[in-house]
């Protein structure tokens, strides 16, 4: 059984930052992404429990900060009805940037036809790059009516939890076929910078932690084949040509699967092939999919009681 | 009449007034129309998709002529030239224009930043013509820049419009399904209302 894994983040300046990645290495711990900026380094990783002192006390050493990142590992679409500056970059860009802060990747989705009351749908192909997801989170407007009776039609299709963001105050059963509504964050033509704003922003946080709690849960019950950490670490020592990739995040992680941003065509034979253990290849333990995302390789791990292996 | 001495906004649920009171004034703030915008008066019907916008405009600016931002006098007299010199070069560009187009590009000449030559054919008749010549006319940007407004402001997706423009009064409705006279009198109803809070002496 692996060690429990604790997703953080560690910001700091760039120098000397690969002290932690040896760290996390010799502790078998996972590095999600590492973003530097000028002399400055994000690195988001999964470090296990019992260790997480050891970097700390290497982060202080180095001056640097690690904080919890609880929404590490989730792949979240923030879905706009439009690209239209009704819609953008307002309010669904700042919940974005939010989610990002968790630690979460996030893909903004704008939808073609999104807008109005009678008008609006969600096309085929919208749907299927949403549910490629884990977790569709819906950025709605000011009008209680608007949400509670016409947008939901959007939501017709997604197989994934849905999270919905708007103006007025409502409970979660109130807006039909939402998981989790989060009130306080409607449509703004500013950038959310009060201090109620922001409040609203860090209980959207804390309610999207819950629904990722709860997916968690519901796979550690029959959990997966293989890590999806593990897969990422074997593509990044199996496949060199991931490193010239310079999309951000080139492993996209999910909770339950990853996106190799690799073109499908040429790559998917040998991502299928690629060995976790002796006889055991991710053919084996994953569905490997084309990615509704430009030519990527999209691989949803298969749980334990339907392949009968847990590495 | 004081800039934005009414701002109303009206819904069935106050908050939700209050909150398209806030996008409103960005969008105003954003396009530099608080300034130009007397009265404004909006009413939102989610139910019926329906938007409805009142509005006086405070008094037009004034056009604006080459002789108010330039000094046009003779130049050299054997060359038939008209030199201008001008005072503030906000409305250069414009100017160039109309110039280029009235007497062709190899007749003007701009000698320096605040210096052009133009060849004429008759310099007398020709100062009086460029000193009196519309350069800049402010209404025209204000047009597209109040149009720029309604449409920022309706929700998107209420694609069916109408709209009047009267003098300083605008009239603005819109909405998803086709549109209805009743909503367009209300809309002009707006307007009267507006326009009986001048004599009332009005609030905000």
């Amino acid at each position: 059984m692996a060690a429990v894994l604790e997703p953080y983040i560690y910001e700091g300046g760039i120098h000397r930052h690969t002290l932690i990645l040896e760290l996390l290495e010799d502790l078998g711990g996972y590095l999600i992404q590492k973003t530097p900026a000028a002399t400055e380094v994000t690195l988001i990783m999964l470090i296990p429990r019992d260790d997480v002192n050891l970097v700390e006390q290497l982060a202080k050493d180095l001056l640097g900060k690690l904080s919890r990142a609880p929404l590490t590992g989730t792949d979240i679409a923030v879905v706009s009805p439009t690209l239209a500056s009704h819609h953008l970059p307002h309010s669904a860009c700042d919940v974005a940037e939010f989610l990002r802060r968790g630690g979460a990747n996030t893909t903004m989705i704008g939808l073609a036809r999104g807008m109005g009351r009678k008008v609006a749908l969600s096309a085929d192909y919208e749907r299927k790059l949403i549910n490629e997801h884990d977790i569709a989170l819906f950025s709605f407007g000011t009008f209680r009516d608007c949400i509670i009776n016409k947008k939901p039609k959007l939501f017709e299709g997604i197989k994934i939890p849905i999270i919905v963001t708007g103006g007025p105050d409502l409970k979660t059963e109130d807006v039909p076929g939402a998981d989790m509504y989060i009130g306080n964050i409607g449509r703004v033509s500013h950038r959310l910078r009060h201090s109620d704003e922001i409040g609203s922003l860090d209980v959207m946080s804390q309610k999207v932690e819950q629904v990722v709690e709860k997916i968690r849960e519901d796979i550690a019950r029959d959990p997966l084949a293989v890590l999806p950490a593990r897969i990422m670490k074997e593509v990044q020592e199996q496949i060199p040509e991931i490193e010239s990739v310079y999309t951000p995040a080139p492993l996209t992680l999910q909770l339950d699967g990853l996106r190799i941003k690799l073109p499908y065509v040429e790559f998917h034979k040998k991502i299928e092939n690629l060995e976790l253990q002796d006889n055991i290849h991710l053919v084996d333990v994953a569905d490997i999919k084309p990615s509704k995302m430009k030519d990527y390789i999209l691989v949803k791990v298969k749980r334990k009681s339907e392949t009968g292996i847990e590495i | 009449m004081e800039p934005l001495e009414v701002f109303k906004v009206e819904t069935k649920i106050p908050e939700e007034a209050e909150a398209y009171k806030s996008i409103l004034s960005d969008i105003i703030s954003e396009l530099a129309l608080a300034n130009s915008i007397g009265r404004i008066y909006v009413i939102i019907t989610p139910e019926e998709s329906l938007f409805q916008m009142a509005m006086i405009l405070r008094g037009s600016s004034q056009l604006i002529k080459t002789s108010d931002f330039a000094d046009v006098d003779v130049g050299a007299v054997t060359r038939n030239e008209i030199q201008i010199v001008l005072r503030d070069e906000k409305y250069l560009p414009d100017l160039l224009e109309k110039l280029w187009v009235k007497y062709g590009r190899g007749k003007v000449i701009q000698q320096d930043r605040k210096t052009i030559n133009v060849t004429v054919d008759h310099i007398d008749k020709d100062i009086e013509v460029i000193r009196d010549m519309v350069i800049f006319d402010p209404k025209r940007t204000l047009l597209s820049r109040l149009v720029e407004m309604a449409i920022r402001g309706t929700p998107e997706g209420f694609r069916v419009r109408y709209h009047s423009l009267n003098g300083n009064e605008f009239v603005f409705v819109a909405s998803e399904d086709p549109m209805k006279d009743e909503w367009v009198q209300q809309g002009h109803q707006m307007l009267n209302q507006l326009k009986g809070e001048e004599a009332l002496g009005s609030s905000a």
